[in-house]
Parts: C-alpha cells; sequence; structure tokens
C-alpha cells in the first residue's frame, strides 16, 4: 500500500480497520494461544521456524507476550525434564527459593504450574536444568514483535523506540499505522518520534514534493538518526536538483543542531567530570591543604571505599569471600553470606553503601594518622615517602583480600539510566554525583564555618602551638580533621565505583589528578578546589570534544596545569601569611 | 658528610673504584663471572646514577624531585634512536622483504614508509650521546628556569616533578613514532658491536662503572667547593640564603640540570644492557622508587645512595622470585620503617656511630653537616 | 665451570644471585619455564596463567611426564616489569637451562625477552591474541593471529547486516595495529570510508597511518566517545569494535550502558575480553555484547567438560600459594596455554629429544592436539590452525556461542593482504 493512495482513497474507517487487521492478524489466524506458540517455538530446534513462531506473534496483544519474551531474553525459561522422560517442558521460576534452593515452577504453555506425575506441584533447582536459548536474531525477532506491540504501549520510552525502529526501516507499509497512532496522541516527545519516522519513510515516497517536504521536516526536526538515511537521499535523487538540495540544506540543519548538542553535552560532561575531580580529591584538600600532609596513600582511601560498596553489595545479594592474607602460610577465608535480595530491595545496597565506605576510610585514616603521619607533621615531604610506602602496602592488601582481578559493584537501577532532552544526555549517575558534589561541599563548608569543631580545626591549622596554648587538645583535632579528610576519600570511591572499574589500582588513577586539583586551587582554600576542580573538568572535555583525540586532551591539559603552577605555584587562590618558611 | 676528603676516603673510594671497573670485568673476560651477573651489575651501577642524581638534589639541596626517572629515560630514548636505526638489515621486515628504507620494525608495522626526518640525524652516534646530555638538559633548564624563578620548593617542586614524568609516561605510552607502549627493543648493534657479545657487554660494563666513579668524583668535589657549601646553605634555609646575598634559583637551576644530566646518562648506559626501554620505567612509581634508594642508602652521603640502589633492587630481584606476593609489601614496609626511624638511611646509621664516638673528642664533632630540615 | 671458578664466582656475585639457582636438574626431571607477571598490574590476568600451566604439569607428570621425565616447573615473577621480564628469562636460559619457557602476556613483555630466547636459543610458547607482524625461531605463538579473532567478528558484523563500524581501542601497538588491518579489511569488502568511525589519522603523503579513536592507558572517563558513539549509531545497522585493555572497559561498558546504547541497538565486540576479565565487569550491563576467541568455556564437548572439571579439582587440592580458588572460570588465554604444553610434549616424543632445534623442526611439521576447543594443529609459521568461536555474552560472565569459523589458519602478516573493493556506486 503506497501512502498517496492511503491519502487520496482511504476513508479514515478503512484505515482504522486495516490497522486493527494488521496487528490482529496473525492472533486470529493461530488457534493457539500466545503462551502456546511461544512454548513451540522455545522448544523448536530449526531455527527458521523458531524465527517464524515468533514472528507469528506479530500484532498479538497478549499481555503475556511481553514479560515471557523478557524472561527468555533473560535466561529465565528452563527447560524442564521429567526423570526418565525425553520431552522437555519449558518452565519459568517464582522468585522465593526454599532452604534447597528449589523454585516453584510455572509452565509456560498453560500457566499452570508443573506438576509431577502425581498432580503434586513440583519444585525444582534451576542449575539442575538448561535454560531456553536465543541469540541475537531471536531476540531481533522478539523484538519486532514487542516493537509493534509497544506501539500501544502505556511506557513511553518503549512507544518512542518501537516508533523509531519503524521510521529506521523505511518500509512503505508501516506508515499506516504510524499515521493512525499520530492522530490520537498528544505527548510531546512521542509526536516528535513521530514525525521523525514519518518523514523518514517519506523520504522513499513516490512523488518528489512529498520527498523534499520529508527532507525539510527532517531537517527542522533535527533528526541525528536522520544523518544517513539524508546522505544516501541526496545520493539518490542527484537526477533531482532541488530535492537533492532540500536534502542537503537538511543535512547542514541537522549538523548545526548537533553543534549545539554537543556544546550544551560538553558543558555538561565538564561539570559532571569536574564533580568526580572535585569529590576525589575534597578529602584531600583537608588533609593536603589545611594539615599540610603529603598524603600518597589518599588514592588507597578512595579504594577502601569502593571496596567497602564491593562488600556491602555482597552481603546484600549473594555473599562475598575475603582471603585475609596471614603473610606466611594460607590465608584465611572468610565467608559472608549474603540476604538474596534483588529488584529494589537490592538497589538499596548503595544508600547503605555510603555511609560505611565513609566509615571505613575514616578508620584507615585514623589508623594510618596514629600509626605513621603523627610523627611527620613537621616533616612534610618526608610524610610524602611514608605514605608513598602506605599506598603499596595498602595495594597490595587489597590484591591478597580480594584478589588481583577487578571486582564487580553493580550499578542502582536508579543510577543507570538517563534523561535525554533535546538529544543531550545526562546520565543520571552523572546527574548524582554533580548533586552529591554540592551536597559534600556544603557539608563540609557547613561543618568548617557552622560546628565547634570547625573552629577547633580552623584554630589548629593556622597556628599549632597557639591553639595549644590556649587548651586545644592538638593531637585529637589532628587525628579527628585527618580521619574526616579521608573519610571524604572513601566517600569517592563509592562514588567511583559506579562509573569506574574497582581493582587494587584504583587509587593510582586518581592520585594525580587529585593532587594537581589541590595545588592549582590553592592549598589550604577549599573555595579554590571547588574553582579548580571544575576548571580542569570543563577544559578536559572541551578539548576532548574540539580536538576528538582524548590522548592529547589528556596531555595537554596536564601541560597547561604544569605551566599554570610554573606561573602561579600558590595556585588560583593564595592563601596570605605572613611567615617567611611557609 | 665531611667538606674535605680525607686520605681514608680516597683510598677506600680508590679501591672501591679500581675494583668495580677493573677487576671485576677481568673476572668475566677470565670467565670467572657469568654474562648474567655482569649484565645485572651494569644495571645496578646504571641505578646507581639515577640514585645519584635523586642524592644531588634531595640530599644536597634539599629539592626532592619525583621526576628523576623521566631524565633517566630520555638519556635511554635517546640513544635508543640510534641503537633502533642500527637494527638495519637484521629486521623482521627487512628479511622478509617489507622495509626497503630500513625504519625501525614498529614503524613499518604502523604502515610508515618514510623515516620521520628528527629521527634522520640519529644515525649518527656521537649526535645521540650529545643528545643524551642536551635533551634532558634543555628540558631541566627550561622546567627549572620557569619554576625556580616563581620561587617553587618543598612539596610544590615534588608535585610539579611528579606531573611532568607523568605527562611525559602519557605523551610516550602514546607516541606511536616514539615506539609507543613497546618502546625500544631488540637492538642488535651498538657502535657496529654485536650488542648481545660478551665482550661488548663488558665493554659496556666498564663504561657504566667508569661513569659512576667519575659522577661520584665530579659530585664529591662539587659538595667540597663553595658551592656545595651554598647549596646546603640553600637546603636548610632557603630565604637565608637569599638575604645572604646569594641567587638561589641560579644554584637551584644549576643543580638540577647537572643531576638531571647524570641521571640521563644513567639511562642512556642502562638501555643496551637491559636491552629493552618503554614509558613505564618514567611512571612517577619510578622514580618514588629512586628516592627509596636514596632515603634507604642514607641521602646527602653520594655514596649512600649507590649502595641503597644496589642493594634494593638486588633485594628486588630476590624477593619478586622468592616472595613474589609479598615484594611490594616488603618494599613499602621497608619505605615506612626508614622514613620513621632512619631518616639517613643505612650510611647515615654508620655516621651516626661515627659521631657518637667521635662526640668523646669534641673538637671533632663541629666537621659534621646538620641534618636536612626541608 | 672448574671447581675454582665457581667458587670465584660464589663469592663475587653470591649475596645477590647464587642463593637462589642451587637445585641441578635431577636425572629423571625436565626444568620448563613459567614467565608471568604474578604482581603488578598484570598479575590481573596473567596469574591465572601460571595456575593452568601447574595443574597441566601435574596433569602430565600423573601419567608418567614427557618422555619418561616429571616436568618441573621453574616459576618466575616478572613483575609487569618489562626489563625484569628479559632478565628472567635469561635467568631461565641460562642458569636453570629449562627445555621450554611458557610465558609472557603483553606483547612488550614478549618483545621484551626476544632477543634473549633467540641468543640462547631458548623456546618461548606465548598464549595470547595478539597484533601479529612478528615471526621469531625461537617463538611459539600458540597466541591468536588478527585474522583468527578480529577479521571473523568483522564477518559476523557484516552477515548480520551491519553497514557503519566505529573502532576503538587503547593508544598502543595492538589495537593500532588490528584497527590498521581491519581498516583494509572492511574496505576490501565494500565497506566505505565515511562508515568507518573513530576518525583517522594521515601521513604528510595523505596515508592513513591510524584509524579508530583512541584512549590513554587507565582512560576513566568515556562520556565524550559515548556521545560521539551515540551519534554514530544513531541511524541505526553501526556496532564497535573494541579493542580496548582490560581495565578500561569497565567505564567505558558503564557509560555505554547509561547513554542507553544495548547490544540491540548497537553490539560492542571487544577482543580483549574474556571470561576471566568479565569477573571484573558489571556483566548484567553487557548482555549480548560480543566476544571472539579459538576458545569458551562454554564450549559443549566432552574434552572441555573434562578439562573443567579436571582444573576446578585440582584447584581446589592445590597448595600454590595464594592461589585463588573462589569463582575461577578458564579462557581461552588458558587453553592456549594448556595446548602449548601438550604440543610441546607431542613434539618432544616426536623429536625424541628436548633440544630445542629439533623440538621446534617437528612442530613446524605439523603436530596436531585434540583440546578443550577442538583440534589445534601447528604450522610451518609458528602459529596455530584452530576454530574460532564468536559468543554473546551471557548475565552469568559465560558467553553463548553464535558462531563457529572451523580450522582457521593463523596468519600474522596480514597488513596489506586486502586490496580495497572499488565501491560500487
Amino acid at each position: 500500500m503506497t501512502y498517496r493512495l492511503l491519502r487520496t482513497a482511504l476513508l479514515p474507517g478503512i484505515a482504522q480497520a486495516m490497522f486493527w487487521f494488521l496487528l490482529g492478524s496473525a492472533a486470529a489466524l493461530s488457534a493457539s494461544t500466545a503462551r502456546q506458540t511461544i512454548a513451540t517455538a522455545i522448544l523448536e530446534e530449526d531455527a527458521e521456524k523458531k524465527i517464524g513462531l515468533i514472528n507469528s506473534l506479530i500484532g498479538n496483544a497478549d499481555p503475556a507476550i511481553k514479560p515471557l519474551f523478557d524472561a527468555w531474553k533473560e535466561d529465565a525459561i528452563f527447560l524442564y525434564k521429567a526423570e526418565g522422560s525425553a520431552t522437555k517442558v519449558p518452565v519459568s521460576v517464582g522468585e522465593e527459593k526454599d532452604t534447597d534452593g528449589r523454585q516453584a515452577a510455572t509452565r509456560i504453555d498453560d500457566a499452570q504450574p508443573l506438576k509431577a506425575a502425581d498432580g503434586q506441584p513440583l519444585r525444582i533447582l534451576t542449575a539442575d536444568y538448561d535454560s531456553a536459548e536465543h541469540d541475537s536474531a531471536i531476540r531481533t525477532a522478539m523484538k519486532g514483535v514487542l516493537d509493534l506491540l509497544d506501539l500501544a504501549s502505556p511506557d513511553r520510552a518503549r512507544r518512542i523506540q518501537a516508533i523509531e525502529m519503524l521510521g529506521k526501516s523505511q518500509e512503505a507499509e508501516k506508515l499506516p499505522p504510524l499515521l493512525l497512532v499520530q492522530k490520537n496522541v498528544t505527548d510531546t516527545k512521542v509526536r516528535h518520534a513521530l514525525r521523525e519516522a514519518i518523514a523518514l519513510i517519506q523520504l522513499k515516497d513516490e512523488k518528489p514534493e512529498t520527498r523534499t517536504a520529508a527532507a525539510q521536516e527532517l531537517g527542522a526536526l533535527g533528526s541525528i538518526a536522520s544523518q544517513d538515511f539524508l546522505q544516501q537521499f541526496v545520493k539518490d535523487n542527484a537526477d533531482q536538483p532541488t530535492v537533492a538540495r532540500a536534502g542537503t540544506a537538511a543535512l547542514a540543519a541537522i549538523a548545526n543542531h548537533v553543534r549545539n548538542v554537543n556544546i550544551v553535552g560538553t558543558g555538561f560532561r565538564g561539570l559532571s567530570k569536574g564533580s568526580i575531580l572535585l569529590v576525589a580529591a575534597i578529602g584531600l584538600a583537608i588533609t593536603f591543604g589545611l594539615m599540610g600532609v603529603i598524603n600518597m596513600a589518599h588514592g588507597e582511601l578512595i579504594a577502601v571505599g569502593a571496596y567497602t560498596t564491593y562488600v556491602v553489595q555482597g552481603i546484600f545479594a549473594t555473599g562475598v569471600v575475603l582471603q585475609i592474607p596471614t603473610f606466611f602460610g594460607q590465608p584465611i577465608t572468610v565467608r559472608l553470606s549474603g540476604m538474596n535480595l534483588s529488584g529494589t530491595a537490592l538497589d538499596n545496597y548503595f544508600l547503605l553503601a555510603l555511609p560505611l565506605s565513609f566509615l571505613m576510610a575514616a578508620l584507615v585514616g585514623l589508623a594510618l594518622e596514629r600509626s605513621v603521619i603523627r610523627f611527620l607533621y613537621r616533616r612534610p615531604l618526608e610524610s610524602l615517602l611514608a605514605t608513598w610506602g602506605v599506598s603499596l602496602v595498602l595495594q597490595q592488601l587489597f590484591r591478597l583480600t580480594f584478589g588481583a582481578n577487578n571486582v564487580q559493584v553493580y550499578s542502582p537501577s536508579w543510577l543507570s539510566g538517563n534523561w535525554t532532552v533535546s538529544d543531550v544526555i545526562f546520565g543520571w549517575n552523572r546527574v548524582f554525583v554533580i548533586g552529591f558534589a554540592i551536597a559534600i561541599i556544603f557539608g563540609t563548608h557547613l561543618l568548617m564555618t557552622k560546628t565547634p569543631l570547625g573552629l577547633l580545626i580552623r584554630a589548629v591549622m593556622q597556628n599549632r602551638q597557639m591553639a595549644a596554648c590556649m587548651g586545644v587538645k592538638t593531637e585529637r583535632v589532628n587525628m579527628l580533621t585527618f580521619a574526616f579528610g579521608s573519610g571524604l576519600g572513601g566517600l569517592a570511591g563509592a562514588f567511583i565505583s559506579q562509573l569506574g572499574n574497582v581493582g587494587p589500582g584504583l587509587g593510582q588513577d586518581y592520585i594525580v589528578d587529585a593532587f594537581m586539583t589541590v595545588v592549582v586551587g590553592g592549598v589550604g582554600n577549599l573555595v579554590g578546589t571547588v574553582v579548580s576542580a571544575l576548571g580542569i573538568g570543563l577544559m578536559d572535555q572541551s578539548l576532548q570534544q574540539i580536538l576528538l583525540n582524548p590522548v592529547l586532551g589528556k596531555i595537554l591539559v596536564l601541560g597547561m596545569i604544569i605551566l599554570f603552577l610554573q606561573w602561579r605555584p600558590a595556585g588560583i587562590f593564595v592563601t596570605k601569611s605572613r611567615s617567611l618558611e611557609s | 658528610m665531611q667538606r674535605h676528603v680525607s686520605k681514608v676516603e680516597l683510598v677506600t673510594a680508590s679501591v672501591i673504584a679500581l675494583f668495580l671497573v677493573v677487576v671485576f670485568p677481568g673476572l668475566h673476560a677470565a670467565g670467572a663471572v657469568s654474562d648474567f651477573t655482569i649484565k645485572l651489575w651494569g644495571k645496578y651501577l646504571c641505578y646507581g646514577l639515577l640514585a645519584i642524581s635523586v642524592d644531588l638534589l634531595w640530599g644536597y639541596t634539599g629539592l626532592l624531585s619525583l621526576g628523576q626517572a623521566l631524565f633517566f629515560s630520555l638519556g635511554g630514548y635517546m640513544l635508543g634512536m640510534n641503537l633502533m636505526l642500527m637494527i638495519g638489515e637484521d629486521g623482521q621486515y627487512f628479511k622478509s622483504g617489507n622495509n626497503p628504507s630500513l625504519l625501525p620494525d614498529f614503524m613499518v608495522i604502523l604502515g610508515r614508509t618514510e623515516l620521520p626526518s628528527f629521527w634522520k640525524p640519529f644515525y649518527n652516534f656521537p649526535f645521540a650521546v650529545a643528545m643524551v646530555v642536551l635533551v634532558p638538559g634543555l628540558l631541566a633548564f627550561l622546567f627549572g628556569f620557569l619554576g625556580f624563578r616563581s620561587r617553587i620548593k618543598g612539596v610544590y617542586f615534588s608535585i610539579l616533578t611528579q606531573a611532568l614524568t607523568y605527562v611525559a609516561a602519557v605523551f610516550f605510552q602514546n607516541a606511536l613514532i616514539m615506539g609507543s607502549n613497546n618502546g625500544f627493543t631488540d637492538f642488535k648493534r651498538i657502535l657496529g658491536c654485536d650488542i648481545r657479545a660478551s665482550a661488548t657487554q663488558r665493554g659496556l660494563y666498564i663504561a657504566t662503572a667508569l661513569a659512576l666513579v667519575l659522577v661520584y668524583a665530579f659530585c664529591r668535589w662539587l659538595t667540597t667547593t663553595k658551592f656545595g657549601l651554598v647549596q646546603r646553605a640553600v637546603r636548610d634555609s632557603e630565604t637565608r640564603a637569599l638575604f645572604s646575598g646569594y641567587a638561589a634559583a641560579n644554584y637551584k637551576l644549576f643543580v638540577f640540570v647537572v643531576a638531571s644530566i647524570i641521571g640521563s646518562i644513567g639511562g642512556a648506559l642502562y638501555l643496551p644492557q637491559a636491552g629493552i626501554l618503554n614509558p613505564t620505567e618514567m611512571m612517577p612509581e619510578k622514580s618514588l622508587e629512586a628516592v627509596v634508594w636514596c632515603a634507604v642508602g642514607g641521602r646527602g652521603t653520594l655514596i649512600g645512595p649507590i649502595i641503597g640502589a644496589i642493594g634494593t633492587n638486588a633485594l628486588k630481584s630476590w624477593a619478586t622470585r622468592a616472595f613474589p606476593d609479598l615484594w611490594l609489601i616488603i618494599l613499602g614496609g621497608l619505605f615506612i620503617l626508614i622514613v620513621l626511624f632512619l631518616p639517613k638511611g643505612i650510611f647515615g646509621l654508620l655516621g651516626q656511630a661515627r659521631d657518637f664516638f667521635a662526640k668523646r673528642k669534641p673538637e671533632a664533632a663541629s666537621a659534621t653537616a646538620e641534618p636536612a630540615k626541608p | 665451570m672448574t671447581l675454582s671458578r665457581s667458587l670465584k664466582f660464589l663469592a663475587l656475585a653470591g649475596a645477590i644471585t647464587s642463593t637462589i639457582f642451587t637445585a641441578q636438574a635431577a636425572d629423571d626431571t625436565v626444568k620448563v619455564g613459567v614467565l608471568h607477571s604474578l604482581s603488578g598490574t598484570m598479575a590481573i590476568s596473567e596469574t591465572s596463567l601460571r595456575d593452568v600451566l601447574l595443574f597441566t604439569f601435574d596433569e602430565i607428570n600423573a601419567k608418567g611426564g614427557v618422555m619418561g621425565k616429571k616436568i618441573q616447573p621453574v616459576v618466575v615473577d616478572g613483575a609487569s616489569n618489562w626489563p625484569l621480564f628479559a632478565e628472567k628469562a635469561t635467568q631461565l636460559l641460562e642458569q636453570d637451562k629449562v627445555a621450554v619457557t611458557f610465558g609472557c602476556w603483553t606483547s612488550v613483555s614478549r618483545k621484551s625477552v626476544l632477543p634473549v630466547f633467540e641468543k640462547d636459543k631458548g623456546l618461548l610458547f606465548y598464549p595470547v591474541q595478539y597484533e601479529g607482524e612478528e615471526l621469531s625461531p625461537n617463538i611459539f605463538y600458540t597466541a591468536e593471529a588478527v585474522n583468527q579473532q578480529a577479521t571473523p567478528a568483522v564477518d559476523y558484523y557484516l552477515a548480520a547486516g551491519k553497514k557503519k563500524f566505529y573502532l576503538l581501542g587503547s593508544d598502543y601497538v595492538y589495537p593500532q595495529t588490528t584497527n590498521l588491518v581491519l581498516l583494509e579489511y572492511l574496505l576490501s569488502k565494500g565497506v566505505p570510508l565515511e562508515n568507518i568511525g573513530g576518525g583517522f589519522k594521515k601521513d604528510e603523503s595523505g596515508k592513513i597511518i591510524s584509524a579508530g579513536k583512541y584512549t590513554p592507558f587507565g582512560h576513566t572517563d568515556y562520556q565524550q566517545i559515548v556521545s560521539e558513539i551515540k551519534q554514530f549509531t544513531a541511524g541505526g545497522k553501526a556496532c564497535v569494535i573494541s579493542t580496548l585493555n582490560g581495565d578500561t572497559n569497565v567505564p567505558f561498558f558503564k557509560e555505554y550502558a547509561a547513554a542507553g546504547l544495548t547490544a540491540e541497538t548497537c553490539p560492542v565486540v571487544s577482543f580483549s575480553i574474556s571470561e576471566d576479565e568479565f569477573r571484573g565487569l558489571p556483566a548484567k550491563q553487557l548482555v549480548g555484547q560480543l566476544g571472539c576467541w579459538t576458545y569458551f568455556q562454554s564450549i559443549k564437548s566432552d574434552a572441555n567438560k573434562k578439562f573443567i572439571a579436571d582444573f576446578q579439582k585440582w584447584l581446589k587440592s592445590s597448595t600454590v600459594p595464594g592461589i585463588v580458588k573462589e569463582g575461577r572460570v578458564t579462557c581461552s588465554p588458558m587453553v592456549l596455554s594448556y595446548n602449548g604444553v601438550y604440543l610441546w610434549k607431542a613434539a618432544v616424543e616426536k623429536a625424541k629429544s628436548f633440544d630445542v632445534e629439533k623440538v621446534v623442526a617437528e612442530l613446524e611439521k605439523g603436530i596436531s592436539f585434540d583440546g578443550p576447543g577442538g583440534k589445534v594443529t601447528s604450522q610451518k609459521n609458528h602459529h596455530l590452525t584452530k576454530n574460532v568461536f564468536i559468543g554473546e555474552t551471557k548475565a552469568d560472565g559465560q558467553f553463548k556461542i553464535v558462531k563457529e569459523y572451523k580450522d582457521v589458519f593463523g596468519e600474522p602478516f596480514l597488513k596489506g593482504t586486502f586490496k580495497p573493493k572499488t565501491a560500487a556506486k
């Protein structure tokens, strides 16, 4: 069916009927239910027939299809085989496990509980059975089914995805359902997607004026997805200059849109990169900036936070195994059993991990201060060397305890999506880290300026002897300040575990950057650290965007920092001091 | 350390020098020392040069440079460019007929057909040697000139030099034209001699030992001069030195350049003996390791760091085999203990013991230098 | 070495070296070197290879050893330090006098020991996928050559109807070389230059000397690149070919998932993620992404099942200090190490000698071994003919095999062998 025919000849009512026919045909033709079809498809050996069976579900509005397909994709459908029997029965299993780890099973074909020969419901061990297989061809077929189903989905994201798929197929027969859907849609985003999809299909229309209009529409929409199609379009229409010109103009408009998207995107990415630098450096700004201790093991304190997150996650999920090194002889293996949570309950591990990672890092920092650093307050260069030794020891301890491999830290679902506003991606993890950085800065500021402890800290840091004379227990204040700075490092670790890898070398990835950030900001000045972190982040991302070369970008940023410090060794904000030998 | 070279010291140093330069290689020529051992010691002595370069800065001028490994590697790279070009017809690709213009193999892999112009002069060995001195010297001069003029000191100097070596490591790691992460390796000839031949290795060892002895003598002399005195004055209080009319920045700059060249010579000698050089050699932790050698041996003593370099590396050779899992803990722990309990290092301990006995004769004590207060 | 000379030697170098090398090989054993990093950054990957090698030696010894001699492993630590690799290789060859060495992971470590092996006429088996462009008479490459990994993956993509290819890698020699080969290969398959993403670098004459996007080692920020890929893939039918190395995969895939990109919209094939690396990756976010190796743990053959079961059993009873016993998997480099040992054993038994030259001659004639990944055969060019598998990752960290290419000949020199197809307009 062509679009022209539809426009001129068909009444809306007929189109409506067509649409429902299109959606409903398969269901009407097939006598078996959707569940039965899926069960057969799972057992089907022949790949083509398998895909044929799946495709036969196109347009079937049975609500069971979606969850079953999802379960299939996630390897949650198992092929039960009764003992001694060769027939396989596809089943899904319930969430709850009994003490033997057995789960209740439901047959795929009739949604009834799986029964033994005597009619009793069976509970099965999933490990005993194979899960239903699938590959990309099968998943693509499933996706095709779901896409059409999703055209009417109440979930907006799903709906938009389905519309985009149809548009990119550029198949004329997909046009009528889209046009129909367009009539009763008010949601602006869905409308936007529809316009784009319709225009994409119309790029292949027979009428030159429709094609021209479609190209213009895509240009006006700033449709990034259509760039490849428009390029092809310009080639295909080379014999019709006016049409081709519309395509070229549209491409220029889209390129302009992409430029704007990249500018805004770069700004956001710079902000988020800056926030990570800030979170990693703020602890250092306190221990180095205020106390004058060069803590080369700060990176390892970040790693302590990240590993704490890993352990907490393990306890919420299926448990975690630690090998406590004994140095000579076999290590002690500690097994922390898990609570086997899943879904939202598991996601909440992160909320607990945050305070715990602060606490753990603070404790490690406290131990470090008591055992090494307190002897070195007057010898800052030597504190650098001793803490480097500590950092080596800690790295190796991580390696022995958690293994040399990186460990897996899952992001909670509320940290792993994104908002896309006019093609600019705002990752939730990124938004969260920006918010978190603001919260930490605000909290630290309050602590420093509004609490008695903050007052003591500032007093001791300004003049240790004088504060001691006034009766301040400087030892205690040192201890607490260092523990606080270390704890902030731990918090950074909890965050970095959501963005990057967690392994024994984690700290080394951040330590040089963190020191740079503090020094550029001006030692002893928290505001300076904020400004320099954001500045470095923005510069880094802008250079990456402009040069399109991350390697060169990184070298340039570091080079510029070095030159800047050669020029202004005290950083952006100089702390004024009357002391000659500061 | 005493300002004047005593007779005892002169004799001891001469004996050790004679042993290193003449006796040890002599034993090798006679077959009593294996190729493996002479190569190993050659590398240790190169590390000794690196340690001296750290000590000259840290022990005598109070500048803790965390970037000396950069100059060490740069020296290696400069000579390495010559050695890479000298591979010539022994290269993999020439043999298979894909490299008519005799490029280093890694360039052929990346599709180059012509030698980049800045590589060309390195066909000339004397030019490469000149570059070993000039390039690191110039870099140190520029960096020091800008830095010392704005009065960078203390931890800032450390952090900046660390950043410098870090940038350089990132740069070289990604500089495909300099062999990228794989660096330079598989050398065949140096000055026309087969680099794997026993005699060549001995020659390289002798050159290294000689360089170490000469550098040591030079530094020892330098520290006995008035220059050395000002150097230490700057270390102990830069402001006071400044107020006494000494241009501290110029002194520091000079020492920085000299130290960097010493490191660079060490690196150039290291390259043909180690047989490989790549950017991991300039990562910040390598520089920090050199600082460990210094601290272990005893900074501000010149001889201490050499002993530290050899001792720590020997320990490493042994420990990475005997306790691979614990090596980092041993190294880190050693460092913590030295800093906390032996700030003057092992050699310093000897000095302290001597002072302890010397105190019974009060007139001798005044000659010893003050401990460092950075 | 005469007695007096030996004494001198001990006196001089004693403190440093001689204490380590005391054992003289007894008559009924043969010394075999294991040269991997057990500490430092590469320990992550290489420790597994040491484990599987020790397992293989025990397995062979239990069945009577090689030509009646028990294998006595000499394990040394390269400590992720490339000059140290050369030093340790010298030790193995000159002082321990090992008959053969199994080792190295990174190309740079292999290149560092290559001159040593050539000088001392040793024999090294190298088990990890690499860029090719090398052929030493003293090294046997059981590793995947580029045409046993990268080009089959492209074939798979082309068959799946992909039109646009984004090349991404860490900035060092392996990705750069692989991507240059891939560029030639894609052009030879008629993919136009503008459909290859990541950017190009040209030299003065306009010749492309670098294709694809490269990130530094330890790069942690993939925001910009992912947004670029998202724009690149917006039109559909696109895929990513990744030669990122181990650590950087985590931030990349986390960012990739966060941007809403999935295996369905734009799949990624990674050449350096095997089951072992997978343990540190967020598996759930990677479901459906592709891997390409000559072995997967999920291969359903009896040989593989037995191999896995035996290895796990060995692990449980192992007394090697610091060995990880929990959650261990098997992966391609491990199996290629395992195959290497058996190929060597077969060659020795055929040659009836441990002499390197004779063993190599036998290997060059072609020796087959039925390993866990199917049959492998040694070739004259020191590589192996073996099966290539393409797998999709699953949530449990395993690969589901979706395609198998039988008996692929290992070809180390690929550059310049693919001629661009003149694009039909």
